[in-house]
């Protein structure tokens, strides 16, 4: 089943705390969740920043940072338990091969992982952007067995769509931290809240454009990549065939000469077959383009209602 | 020969002595000898008999290596002699249909076949054979007989007289003892010590003593066949002196005794040598021999070259004294010359001597023009020869010679309209004879002026081009020029069309790259500035456009070789170009459909090609054809090989690639340096005319993904210019076209034209046009509309309107010009902008899409590529034919992207406002 899961605003706080501080444009911070399993849903009580590495430190243990951090909090009686992890986002590209491939670890060894995703750029433009996403699990068998060839995704029957599933958000507040928040709001300019209302579109536009286009870019490669194997594999196949149906007819000359058979020789040997390009990259890049296409669409459709809101406005003056 | 003496090998002396009257003094006794004898000798019989007895040698060897094959039992070895000996009979048919077959050949088979039959019979012996042996027994068996069957008759008759075959027998000892050479030696040695001991005794006695105590030994089939040995051993030895001893090595010591076999039943040898020198036909005999050995042996030549010398200082002896000189006699002595020819140590300057000698000699006696062409000829061709080898040049005196042999040559065919010369008339049907009957003279006088203006190139081609000596050697062109004009004066009436094809060849070939001053100074109403009379000469002769028109046209309608037509029409069309013909020159280059296929031609024509196409583009840009020229200049620029394409020298970058010999064929091609096309000023002509194409291109498509390079040079030049870290202002022709082009992307024209046209640029490269005033003015002019492109281009769209006056004044051009460039770009959708024509103005439309449209357009264009590749995995599943989307709607696929491009998107965008 899947699960709602909650999380504190301390904790968003937290997260993009760590992003303002220490990520700066296309930079990604990561970090660790912690919390615990209730009932069906996944709580998130806390977590605490990867960090950043620099090249001076390159003997950093990162699993030993991890544990000391755990172990400390422990001594505070905070949760504890590790339930995912956490990493910003450029423009909303987040599905690599990384990203699966920690996501897999993840939740091979804990179930109900989860990666939250944060978007800075959007947040910033007033609306909050946090999602939390797991693997299917048809994605994690495929993972388990490694296969990545064409035949393999095939047969598991699996498409971008099925890759990874949203896990719907609740963020619940201590009092505390409202209290806080309406603080803030009280606080804040005219301006600071009506970021929102931003009518200039076409930066952010640009920079999605930019992103999408060199994915496909990638992709167009990959299918070259994949056009050119699967002529050679027909082409192959074409010639093994041709090889075999020589082979019988010899063979049966031979037989009725009384002359004994050639010798079977191993047909795989003779025709390697090529080796198939890794599939799970294009199944990425379009995971990727799927993304950027839906944040482009949600981005114009809430432009174009602004403009709307602003041309109405207008005449009305 | 000294040295053999105190060593102690007498033989050849004894030899040579036995063989010669005169006593062994000097070496070069036996040439002279040669040439006395040959006085008496008769030409035509000589040669058939060399013939044969060469022929016959090989068949004796064969015949003899198969005897020892069949004392040994060694079958297989037997079969593929006899097989051998079918051949080589079979080669020297003509031979025996002439003389008969010979008997020895005769003995053989006969021997062959009983011996054959022999072996057969012994079931024993052939239970013993090996498989291999026995095998080759078989076949050999049957090929005999099918053989034997033609010969039936002289087999027979053999076998009724085997009388001859003792002497068969005999002489098959001594060649086989002869041919296994050094195992055989000592043996022989042994066996005739005494007799050797005899002979070192007698030693320094006089040669006549020798001779006799040869005539005088009694087992003189013995003893002289292993004398044979002996000599052989020396003769084949690299010092041993050449005398009639080394000449007669053991194989044609076997051949001779064939010849004397039947009229000497004692020792072959010593005996033919006996004969030689009493009876008059044998001596001819003898004395063909060494000449025949001197051709294969080095030092049989080593010798002959001294006697070469000694010759030349008793010239006056060339003819025995009283001997009448006639036609026959001259030529039988000219033959006798030739034959030495292209033989190894044949002193060649000797063999040039001795035919002007001949020639001397021949006008002395007043034989008639006939013989002295003849003559002619022959010193000609061995002035060729005097270089062995092809790829050297010949030395300018040497060559000059030449050419002067050959002014003469043309001045006695000239004077005497009764000479027909021809390379097809043969030999004997030559009339040399002063007679009511025309000369006929075989001979190539074309092929000769050929072969020197080619030597004159390799000559050109060889010497520094910056030396006195070069200028030097080009005053010989004219020289060359006057042979072949003369040359084609004479062919024009005697020769055939073919050989008129090729001298006209020639005539264009010396004249096509010249640039025709007199007419280009007459066609501006100047006047001839002529300072010498010859100059007034030249300038009084024909233009060479006509000249040109002339034989390229005749060659056009005549020649059915294709090289030659394929050059006179690139020469034709480089003449055009040079002199600034350009429709002609590019209508003739069009016409001809070259570029189709040049890639066939041999690498000469290419070059010719690749000059024809660089001079025309640079023709091109003379007559402001900045378009034309960039394309005609684009194949041979982009290569970055112009130098190696224009056959003007050697890249070092291919050095590693190819080996000593095709640097030599490559080498060989290159264009003499006062043909050179000026590779800066061809490099600048395609720079400048990239130029003005490029920037206002580029400026025009400067948001366009799918922009491509015009000139990937020009690109390549631009990035250098900018990779440079410190900009200092230009020093060499392309940083001068890269500064302009800079200027120009600006649109400030003034400051690109001081940087194409300046004191530097005018002595690197436009003072060398011929009309270097009118070529700067068109450029100029080029330059300010170009800029005018640019400028709109770049900066429209920070203007609304822009009034023509303020861009004609900018630009320096009159309204007008404007006025109809921008019409241009406004029709061409270049600029979206309006004319007003009442204020003069032009307005603009800002259509220009934002940057975020350009990125959405190219977007667009790259998912269509990306969807037709993923049609391209569907077809290859659903196979070729059987696709989904078939090759029109992939079209219409393409189409529907190209709509995307600006244009369409623009039309859009106008309909809103």
């Amino acid at each position: 089943g899947s699960l709602t899961k909650k999380s504190s605003q301390n904790k968003t706080n937290q997260i993009i705390k760590h992003y303002q501080e220490e990520g700066q444009g296309s930079e990604v911070v990561q970090g660790v969740l912690l919390g615990l399993v209730v009932e069906d849903r996944l709580e998130i009580t806390n977590c605490f920043p990867f960090p950043q590495h620099t090249e001076d430190d390159a003997d950093f243990d990162e699993v030993q940072y991890q544990m000391e951090m755990m172990r400390s909090l422990r001594h505070v009686n905070i949760d504890h338990l590790h339930v995912g992890w956490y990493q910003s986002t450029y423009y909303g590209s987040f599905v690599s091969r990384a990203l699966l491939d920690s996501q897999f670890s993840y939740q091979h060894a804990i179930e109900e992982s989860v990666v939250l995703i944060y978007d800075p750029i959007k947040t910033g433009q007033g609306s909050l952007s946090l999602k939390a996403y797991r693997l299917t699990p048809k994605l994690m068998e495929i993972c388990k067995e490694k296969d990545f060839t064409p035949e393999g995704l095939k047969k598991a029957n699996i498409g971008f769509e099925h890759m990874f599933e949203e896990v719907p958000i609740v963020i619940r507040n201590s009092h505390l931290i409202n209290v806080l928040m309406w603080e803030l709001e009280d606080k804040s300019t005219v301006a600071d809240k009506h970021e929102l209302l931003n009518l200039s579109s076409s930066n952010h536009l640009e920079k999605s454009l930019q992103l999408l286009m060199d994915r496909v870019d990638d992709m167009s490669q990959d299918i070259v990549k994949f056009n050119t194997y699967s002529r050679n594999l027909s082409k192959q196949q074409q010639q093994k065939h041709q090889y075999l149906q020589r082979r019988q007819q010899e063979n049966a000359q031979r037989q009725s000469r009384g002359e004994p058979q050639l010798p079977e020789e191993d047909i795989n040997k003779m025709f390697k077959p090529p080796q198939p390009p890794p599939r799970m990259d294009t199944l990425l890049i379009a995971g990727q383009v799927n993304n950027y296409c839906q944040n482009v669409k949600e981005f114009t459709s809430q432009n174009l209602g602004k403009l709307f809101m602003a041309e109405a406005l207008q005449g009305h003056n | 020969m000294s040295r053999f003496f105190a060593t102690g090998s007498d033989s050849e002396s004894e030899e040579s002595s036995s063989a010669d009257e005169i006593t062994p003094k000097a070496p070069g006794t036996t040439l002279k000898q040669s040439l006395l004898l040959s006085d008496d000798e008769e030409d035509t019989k000589r040669v058939v008999r060399s013939a044969k007895d060469k022929r016959f040698e090989e068949l004796t060897n064969l015949i003899k290596t198969i005897r020892n094959a069949m004392k040994i039992r060694d079958m297989a070895k037997c079969l593929e002699e006899f097989e051998q000996l079918c051949r080589a009979f079979l080669k020297s048919k003509n031979i025996v249909d002439k003389e008969g077959v010979p008997s020895f050949y005769i003995r053989l088979l006969a021997d062959l076949e009983d011996y054959l039959n022999l072996l057969w019979e012994d079931k024993e012996g052939k239970k013993k054979m090996n498989k291999n042996n026995a095998k080759a027994l078989s076949t050999l068996r049957q090929k005999i007989r099918k053989y034997n069957r033609d010969y039936e008759t002289e087999i027979t008759a053999y076998k009724e007289n085997p009388q001859e075959s003792a002497d068969e027998e005999e002489e098959k000892e001594a060649g086989d003892s002869g041919s296994s050479s050094d195992s055989d030696d000592d043996d022989d040695d042994d066996d005739d010590g005494v007799s050797a001991k005899a002979f070192l005794k007698k030693k320094p006695e006089s040669a006549p003593d020798a001779s006799k105590f040869l005539k005088s030994s009694k087992g003189s089939g013995e003893s002289s066949s292993s004398e044979d040995d002996d000599e052989g051993g020396w003769g084949s030895d690299p010092v041993g002196s050449g005398s009639e001893s080394s000449d007669e090595d053991q194989g044609k010591s076997a051949s001779l005794a064939v010849v004397f076999l039947k009229k000497t039943h004692e020792s072959e040898k010593s005996a033919d040598k006996k004969v030689s020198k009493r009876k008059k036909i044998k001596k001819e005999h003898l004395e063909e021999e060494p000449e025949e050995g001197e051709g294969e042996e080095v030092e049989g030549g080593w010798e002959k070259v001294k006697g070469g010398v000694c010759l030349v200082k008793e010239k006056p002896k060339m003819f025995a004294k009283g001997t009448e000189i006639n036609i026959p006699v001259v030529v039988k002595k000219l033959n006798e010359i030739l034959q030495a020819r292209g033989k190894k140590g044949t002193d060649r300057a000797a063999q040039i001597e001795l035919f002007n000698a001949l020639a001397a000699i021949t006008a002395e006696n007043n034989l008639g023009q006939g013989i002295l062409v003849k003559i002619k000829f022959n010193i000609i061709a061995s002035l060729y020869d005097y270089n062995p080898n092809l790829a050297a040049f010949m030395k300018p005196d040497m060559w000059k010679k030449c050419l002067d042999c050959i002014n003469e040559l043309l001045d006695i065919l000239f004077e005497d309209n009764n000479i027909f010369i021809g390379e097809n008339i043969a030999e004997d049907s030559e009339n040399l004879a002063i007679s009511e009957q025309p000369f006929r003279v075989r001979g190539c006088i074309l092929t000769l002026v050929e072969r020197m203006d080619e030597e004159f190139t390799k000559i050109m081609q060889n010497t520094d081009p910056h030396s006195q000596e070069y200028v030097d050697n080009l005053k010989d062109e004219g020289k060359v020029c006057n042979i072949i004009d003369r040359l084609l004066d004479y062919l024009e009436t005697k020769g055939s069309t073919e050989e008129i094809c090729r001298v006209y060849l020639r005539r264009i070939m010396h004249t096509y790259y010249k640039f025709d001053y007199k007419t280009h100074r007459r066609s501006l109403g100047l006047p001839a500035e002529s300072k010498s009379e010859q100059d007034q000469d030249e300038s009084e002769g024909e233009d060479s456009a006509i000249i040109m028109d002339r034989l390229c046209k005749f060659i056009y309608a005549k020649d059915r070789t294709d090289r030659i037509r394929t050059c006179a029409i690139l020469c034709h069309i480089y003449h055009h170009a040079l002199h600034s013909r350009w429709y002609q020159a590019r209508d003739l280059m069009l016409m001809s459909h070259l570029q189709d296929n040049i890639q066939h031609a041999d690498p000469p024509v290419q070059i010719l090609y690749n000059r024809t196409m660089v001079q025309l583009g640079i023709c091109a840009f003379r007559q402001g054809m900045i378009k034309d020229a960039h394309n005609a200049l684009l194949d041979i620029q982009s290569s970055g090989r112009a130098k190696e394409l224009l056959g003007q020298g050697l890249l070092m970058r291919n050095m590693q690639e190819r080996n000593a010999e095709q640097e030599k064929i490559e080498k060989r091609r290159q264009v003499p340096f006062h043909m050179h096309i000026n590779l800066e000023l061809l490099e600048c002509v395609y720079l400048v005319s990239a130029m003005l194409l490029e920037i206002p291109y580029m400026a025009a498509h400067e948001f366009d993904a799918r922009r491509r390079m015009i000139s990937k040079q020009f690109h390549h030049q631009l990035r250098v210019g900018e990779r440079q870290p410190l900009l200092g202002p230009p020093e060499s022709m392309r940083e001068h076209v890269v500064a302009a082009s800079k200027a120009m992307k600006m649109g400030d024209w003034r400051t690109c034209h001081s940087f194409i046209i300046n004191e530097k640029m005018n002595s690197k490269v436009w003072d060398l046009f011929p009309e270097t005033q009118r070529v700067r003015e068109m450029l100029v002019r080029k330059i300010q509309e170009e800029s005018l492109r640019t400028y709109l281009f770049t900066y429209s769209s920070v203007y609304d309107s822009i009034s023509m006056h303020t861009l004609s004044e900018m630009f320096q051009l009159e309204i007008p010009t404007v006025h109809s460039i921008i019409s241009k770009m406004i029709i061409n959708e270049e600029l979206m902008a309006s004319l007003d024509q009442p204020t003069q103005t032009v307005v603009m439309h800002r259509t220009e899409p934002t940057s975020l449209q350009n990125m959405a357009l190219q977007l667009a264009e790259k998912l269509g590529s990306l969807v037709e590749n993923n049609e391209r995995v569907f077809d290859l599943k659903q196979g070729v034919y059987g696709g989904y989307f078939n090759r029109d709607q992939k079209g219409s696929y393409q189409q529907k992207h190209g709509g995307y491009q600006r244009g369409g998107y623009r039309n859009q965008n106008q309909n809103n406002y």
